[in-house]
């Protein structure tokens, strides 16, 4: 067999640099595991920032209880508009620790090491129920300890705050001044609050904890790309809905968002492109040049429609609709794709 | 010639034996073409969590009943759009477009509903393809209502109940419920783009309007197999079969079954306040076409007064509509569902009396023009309750019962209530339609049956200087959600509003109608 001398260089050189390219690969893999542990402990650190200006609201509210002798209504006769701003405020604070945990709810709940704590934050049941309860007790500032009450954020802290469950409501006040009470004005249990603001802290630095010490595979950077993915839909979802509705009724989940988007979409674009990208393209070069297509489709869109907003654009029902719509539907094509590319790879997806 | 024909006839006969083995070949070596549809174990992370059934079938669609023919998940892309189908049925699309099939996927109301329930649960998601089977059937049969959604996404899937979903149905069972429909999606479609559609209409025909299909979907038995529903311990935690939506068995076992007049005569009659008054006035011929607006009860999701928030509750605008012009279609449809309505119920003076200086009566309410019972549905959110407000003579108000909080969003506490409740394991009311966690379902006061009344009386004591005669106003109020649901799942302070049902006055203690 004759070959020729450019061909054989050719393929000496293909043969040493093969290795060399695969541990480029390697590199980048493990660069971009390491991108999404820093991602989860960023939002990590966030949740307990904010959750400790949220334990600050609510001890400054049960101070404000405390100085009427546990007196709700003596309180709110004599000091009705700072409990009014405190609510406000603690109800604010909580929508924006929710938004942190709720970033990275996927991927903590898709590691074994800290499922648990997506049960005692955010998902797990009151021990009532029969599975997937939320393994802890909340012990109240008055010394009161509740055994398994459920999840923090929306088992107890949600119904409390918002007046959703009876059981926590000491007086209903008409909190916007508007001269009705409605649903939702109301002043809540301080002592419950308190306990139940405390225990988020302190849940949110255990998660941390245990969070340090994971290590991050190839498995858990699926996991996060396809569970965080959809919550930019949700995000941009949220952005479409709160065009609709804004200033109209009291909608105290839809806000406008873009901001979270534009982060968590560089994040999700980030982990895809350093971790993932590697070994999806080599068994499928398409289908990785579609996936980065698709992120790329979302950071436009959102990036276009985040700079429109903040030069003052309002938007109208049929084009925040398309907008949320179009959001939605790449978000959910970028999962379909990866979810594909997981299974291609042969790797489990948890969470 | 004789000559000719037997000279030729060996090769010709070879010639033909060759043709005849050359097509057996072909037809022999014809690569099998794959039959339409996709196997579940080709989505990838599609979870099965409530295993097989008794003869060890998989079940990838349930808890909801719905299915394909042949038991493959349908392929999202060939599912067409409502939007596509519009290029020529542009009337049909029209009247759809703002029906609550339509948006029977996508309105926040049901979205949020379905949200909170999934969170209750780990296989939450797959729990839902209960909800979805029958609200977005295409989701369900193309395997998006998982926890992964490795399928691609499709215009069809948002479209709730679109075309493809009613006329590929081959068998429907309204005694089970739960959506247990069977629908050609993977063999009964075509994939004929529009121009051959219009140079052979035939093969367009026969994929969607099939002669069973066409029966079938005509029939109130298609209607049953979704608005029956039974709760079991696949979806809720009942350990019994609770029911939940009997408007199938209603409307069968009423002077509207025995007589033939379907479902389909009342709520898809280009008219449907006019069919009914035409069927109270003793005309039982059907209508003249039968339109795609399946006109219900639903009245808030056409209350073009909202704005913008009317948008926000429907989800948002359909494939294919402007936002004027679906505000235009569904202002339309607002005022064929809100006539409807009014073409339902009526109320009468059953009883009154004067006794040891306390004032009896009784009020009928009744069911004049529904088909079914008065609510029907899943009514642990909709509900009927009556408000009666009793003067004197000077006009001063002596008794009031149902009065409803416009403030609050709250109706009277002690109103007569026509409400199914959802209860948990403590036997406490469920107010937000978690169905998951649901144990039994009981009612505060059924339905009122088709062409039936339910008398309700009261008793109140008259003040010592009350003088009569008295007048009794008497009104008849429908919602569509309860407030509870409203703040807890939708997460607004937006107060729902009532509608008026029926209205009437009367004078006490004679039975003198005063006001019809």
């Amino acid at each position: 067999m004759n070959m020729s001398k450019p061909a054989l260089a050719m393929m000496l050189t293909s043969a040493l640099l093969l290795p060399c390219g695969a541990v480029a690969a390697d590199d980048a893999e493990s660069r971009g595991l390491a991108n999404v542990k820093q991602f989860t402990l960023d939002h990590n650190r966030r949740l307990i920032a904010q959750a400790e200006l949220l334990e600050a609201a609510l001890v400054d509210y049960a101070g404000t209880i405390a100085a009427h002798g546990g007196d709700y209504a003596s309180a709110w006769s004599s000091e009705g508009p700072r409990l009014a701003k405190q609510i406000a405020s603690i109800r604010s604070l909580w929508l924006e620790a929710s938004n942190h945990y709720e970033t990275i709810e996927g991927i903590v709940a898709g590691i074994p090491a800290t499922a648990k704590y997506d049960l005692i934050l955010d998902a797990g049941n009151p021990g009532t129920e029969g599975e997937d309860v939320a393994e802890y007790d909340l012990k109240l500032p008055d010394g009161t300890v509740l055994k398994r009450p459920g999840n923090l954020f929306h088992g107890v802290t949600e119904p409390l705050f918002w007046g959703m469950s009876e059981a926590g409501i000491k007086l209903s006040a008409d909190l916007n001044g508007d001269g009705k009470t409605t649903r939702g004005e109301i002043l809540f249990d301080a002592n419950f609050g308190l306990g139940a603001a405390r225990a988020l802290a302190f849940w949110a630095k255990a998660l941390e904890a245990d969070m340090s010490a994971w290590t991050p595979n190839r498995e858990d950077a699926f996991t996060s790309v396809v569970v965080m993915t959809p919550t930019v839909g949700d995000y941009f979802g949220e952005w479409k809905e709160s065009q609709f509705i804004s200033g109209e009724i009291g909608a105290f989940v839809a806000q406008s968002r873009l901001a979270d988007v534009q982060g968590i979409m560089g994040g999700c674009r980030k982990m895809y492109a350093e971790a993932l990208s590697p070994v999806v393209a080599a068994g499928d070069a398409d289908l990785d040049s579609r996936i980065k297509a698709g992120f790329e489709e979302l950071l436009t869109l959102v990036d276009d429609t985040y700079a429109r907003e903040a030069s003052g654009a309002e938007f109208g029902v049929e084009e925040a609709d398309a907008l949320g719509n179009d959001a939605q539907d790449i978000a959910d094509r970028i999962v379909a794709l990866v979810l594909q590319a997981a299974a291609k790879a042969g790797v489990r997806i948890r969470g | 010639m004789k000559y000719q024909f037997k000279a030729n006839l060996p090769p010709l006969a070879l010639g033909m034996l060759s043709a005849l083995v050359f097509l057996a070949g072909a037809e022999l070596l014809r690569p099998e073409i794959p039959e339409p549809g996709v196997e579940v174990a080709d989505i990838p992370f599609y979870q099965l969590p409530f295993g097989p059934d008794e003869a060890g079938r998989e079940r990838p669609f349930w808890p909801s009943r719905v299915q394909t023919e042949n038991g493959k998940m349908a392929d999202p892309s060939q599912i067409r759009s409502a939007a596509e189908c519009a290029a020529c049925h542009r009337r049909e699309f029209d009247e759809w477009a703002p029906s609550l099939h339509a948006i029977a996927g996508r309105d926040t109301v049901y979205e949020r509903a379905v949200e909170a329930n999934e969170d209750l649960h780990k296989d939450g998601v797959e729990k839902a393809r209960f909800c979805e089977g029958c609200h977005a059937p295409g989701e369900v049969l193309a395997g998006r209502t998982n926890r992964f959604k490795s399928v691609m996404p499709s215009d069809a899937e948002t479209e709730g109940i679109t075309c493809v979903m009613c006329h590929t149905a081959i068998h429907a069972d309204p005694e089970e419920g739960n959506g247990a429909l069977t629908l050609a999606v993977n063999t009964g479609v075509d994939q004929v783009s529009d121009p051959m559609i219009l140079a052979a209409p035939r093969d367009h025909a026969r994929a969607y309007g099939a002669a069973e299909t066409n029966a079938l979907i005509a029939s109130g038995d298609f209607c049953g197999a979704c608005h029956t529903e039974a709760y079991d311990g696949s979806m809720s935690k009942a350990q019994s079969r609770q029911h939940v939506q009997t408007t199938f068995s209603e409307w069968r076992d009423s002077w509207y079954g025995r007589n033939n007049v379907t479902c389909q005569d009342c709520h898809m009659a280009p008219d449907p306040a006019a069919y009914v008054r035409q069927i109270r006035a003793g005309d039982l011929s059907k209508p003249m076409r039968y339109a795609h607006n399946f006109v219900g009860s639903n009245y808030l999701m056409f209350d073009t007064s909202l704005g913008s928030k009317l948008t926000f509750l429907r989800g948002g605008i359909l494939p294919g509509l402007s936002d004027a012009r679906n505000t235009e279609l569904v202002a339309r449809q607002g005022e064929a569902t809100r006539a409807l309505l009014r073409s339902a119920a009526g109320l009468a003076l059953r009883k009154s009396e004067v006794a040891e200086g306390n004032l009896r009566f009784a009020v009928a309410v009744q069911n004049l023009g529904a088909g079914h019972n008065l609510p029907t549905g899943v009514i642990d959110q909709k509900y009927m309750w009556l408000e009666v407000v009793v003067r004197d003579s000077t006009g001063a108000e002596i008794y009031h019962s149902g009065a409803f909080d416009a403030e609050r969003g709250e109706t009277d506490p002690e109103a007569v209530i026509w409400r199914e409740d959802f209860l948990d394991a403590e036997g406490k009311r469920i107010p937000d339609h978690l169905t998951f966690v649901t144990v039994a379902i009981s009612h505060v006061r059924r339905g009122v049956p088709p062409k039936g009344e339910d008398a309700v009386i009261y008793e109140t004591q008259l003040p010592p200087d009350a003088k009569g005669p008295f007048r009794l106003e008497a009104r008849l109020w429908y919602r569509v959600a309860t407030q509870e649901f409203t703040y807890n799942t939708l997460k607004t302070d937006l107060v729902i509003p009532p509608f008026e049902l029926a209205v009437a006055t009367f004078r006490l203690p004679d039975t003198e109608k005063v006001r019809p």
